[in-house]
């Protein structure tokens, strides 16, 4: 006797002619493509996100040194290189300045000396000052007083490595630590307005955003009463800390006013802007594909649909719902489209166990994993959605004849 | 919604719009069908005989008028409405039996039964045996006659309740003896059901005992 069949697989085996297993692939290998390209660019941004926020990393970038464009002839024609007052006003109320500091520079002349064993290191010197609030890590004994006359300084730490692996290395000097180097006295003697002092320094701390050597307010204020001529100078440069570093904004304002953004780190901001950029373009990519892949795939259904459209019509005759008509085709979209997003999400977390040992080294604690994945479900829900819409649509427009 | 009667007030196809139906106790005219009664619609080739049909199927809405089941304009049934009626109350033989060639016989059955849990296996082994077909019951539609065809369908017509079977052409391939079985067996059924029956002919009469002829 016969074997008995559900209606479901009589169903099938009817409607499954026609059925197109290249046009599936095809759908299949380009809806795939275009998942892991919007996956993968979702799930690096969101591994990378953390250090773009973290407060220390290099990607961010809160701080700014400006200064106004020296020109050769107008350094020699004495054109001036401080900021007014004015200039100080307008820059402080435009929307990205959060601060303004201004560095105080020394009116006068200073010796240093810094003698370790029986080696010492003479030379002429330069330092600014700039409010406590801008400085990165304070140390401890920040600060002046007369009486003691002992300064304490910062200095860049790229000076140390400067010294450490250019200069010590070359002239056979011994390479120094951070923690050794405060313990060198730094003899500091001050020259200007008739008199001559000789002060204390002490190297108390390491700056990674001033780019300078760095003395407390107070020393430089008691220092230029002292030492210096009595007029006011107006800075020449200033520590600004903006609300977006990468804002467009920003370069368009200093480049207006001919003012320079001091040191390469200005333009890590712009790092984070353009990941955000390209993350963008890459994912619309990623999407564009996924809408063709879609787009094959309701072609294809529309091709089935119209060779199989006698029978899906004789099924109706006899009773068929187009609901029931279309389920053995739903399911089979469904399916196909769940093992796309199996295979997606697989293939992403593959890729990303490839770069995840680089960013972490880079001292990214990874993103989650949520907002990817939550967005190929989403692709792929409305992928099934649209194809689920079509075939019920053209079922139903096969119920008249 | 059980189908008591069919109403047909002023119907005409919408190709016969311009000359109309001269002639025609049908078209243009007031006809009720009564669920128990049988009627047979005699046509001559091109008056409409399957538009009729596929009017009252629901495939088709190209008429002017009013076609009523119960004295519900069926115009105005919906999609769900239609396919319970085509699978509680309204049975139907297309001329063209629409089976499906590449799945076998009992597999054409099935495909309805199964919508319909009308009937069981034995049940339909046993109208194979009636009809005399019960040794296609496992062959592809694709390999029978159109004779055997047209018994497959006939089965698979009345693997449902009805309040009215449509049968249009149902014996055109048939034998006297063929035409006796299956007129025989669709009486049985409509009568057990107590069930109307309209079958449509151009010529070869399906040999049941008819209550009211109409000329199409």
């Amino acid at each position: 006797m016969s074997k008995t069949h559900s209606p479901n697989n009589l169903l099938w085996r009817l409607l499954r002619k026609h059925v197109s297993a290249g046009q599936l692939l095809g759908f299949s290998v380009a809806s795939l493509i275009g998942l892991v390209i919007v996956l993968l660019a979702l799930q690096f941004y969101s591994d990378v996100k953390p250090m773009l926020s973290s407060d220390d990393s290099f990607m961010r970038r809160d701080y700014i040194i400006l200064t106004k464009t020296v020109s050769g002839f107008g350094a020699l024609l004495g054109s001036n290189a401080d900021f007014s007052d004015d200039e100080l006003d307008d820059l402080s109320k435009q929307p990205w300045v959060r601060k303004v500091g201004q560095f105080t520079t020394p009116q006068y002349r200073i010796y240093g000396s810094l003698t370790f064993g029986n080696r010492a290191l003479r030379t002429y010197l330069f330092y600014e000052s700039v409010p406590d609030e801008f400085i990165d890590e304070l140390p401890d004994r920040w600060g002046f007083d007369p009486a003691e006359g002992k300064v304490p300084v910062i200095v860049s730490r790229d000076y140390l490595s400067l010294y450490n692996f250019g200069f010590a290395a070359t002239r056979n000097m011994p390479q120094v630590s951070e923690g050794m180097i405060g313990m060198i006295p730094v003899q500091l003697t001050l020259s200007g307005n008739g008199r001559s002092e000789t002060v204390e320094g002490r190297i108390v701390g390491f700056s990674n955003r001033l780019n300078t050597i760095i003395v407390p307010e107070q020393f430089m204020q008691w220092s230029n009463e002292r030492f210096g001529s009595d007029e006011k100078r107006q800075p020449s440069r200033l520590i600004v800390e903006v609300s977006s570093p990468g804002d467009k904004a920003i370069s368009e304002y200093t480049k207006a006013h001919g003012y320079e953004i001091a040191g390469d780190k200005a333009d890590s901001g712009k790092a984070s802007y353009m990941l955000r950029i390209l993350t963008g373009i890459i994912a619309t990519i990623g999407g564009i594909i996924s809408l063709l892949a879609f787009f094959v795939l309701i072609l294809s259904i529309s091709l089935l649909m119209q060779r199989n459209s006698r029978k899906l019509q004789d099924l109706l005759m006899l009773g068929y719902t187009p609901a029931q008509v279309s389920a053995p085709y739903v399911k089979m979209i469904v399916a196909t489209n769940a093992v796309i997003l199996i295979l997606g999400c697989a293939a992403t977390l593959i890729c990303r166990s490839l770069y995840m040992p680089t960013l972490l080294s880079l001292g990214s604690t990874g993103g989650g994993l949520l907002m990817p994945i939550a967005t190929a479900v989403a692709i792929m829900a409305a992928i099934t959605t649209g194809s689920i819409f079509s075939i019920r649509r053209r079922v139903s427009s096969l119920w008249k004849a | 919604m059980n189908i008591d009667n069919i109403e047909m007030n002023e119907v005409l196809p919408a190709v016969f719009a311009a000359q109309g139906a001269p002639g025609s106790e049908i078209w243009c005219r007031n006809v009720a069908f009564e669920r128990g009664h049988s009627y047979l619609v005699s046509a001559q080739s091109g008056t409409g005989k399957s538009s009729l049909c596929s009017y009252m199927y629901g495939y088709r809405s190209d008429y002017s008028g009013r076609i009523s089941f119960s004295g519900i304009d069926i115009a105005t049934l919906g999609i769900s409405q239609w396919c319970e009626l085509r699978c509680r109350h309204l049975a139907y033989l297309p001329q063209e039996m629409r089976l499906f060639p590449e799945l076998s016989a009992i597999e054409n059955v099935e495909l309805k039964n199964r919508l319909t849990g009308h009937r069981n296996r034995s049940e339909i082994e046993q109208m194979f045996e009636r009809l005399g077909i019960q040794d296609k019951i496992n062959q592809p539609v694709a390999y029978l006659s159109i004779g055997q065809q047209q018994r497959v369908a006939i089965i698979r017509a009345l693997c449902q309740p009805f309040d009215f079977i449509l049968l249009d052409e149902p014996v055109s391939h048939l034998d006297e003896s063929n035409n006796h079985l299956a007129a025989k067996l669709v009486s049985e059924e409509a009568k057990r059901q107590g069930a109307g029956i309209i079958a449509t002919s151009v010529g070869n009469n399906v040999m049941i005992t008819v209550d009211k002829e109409y000329k199409l």
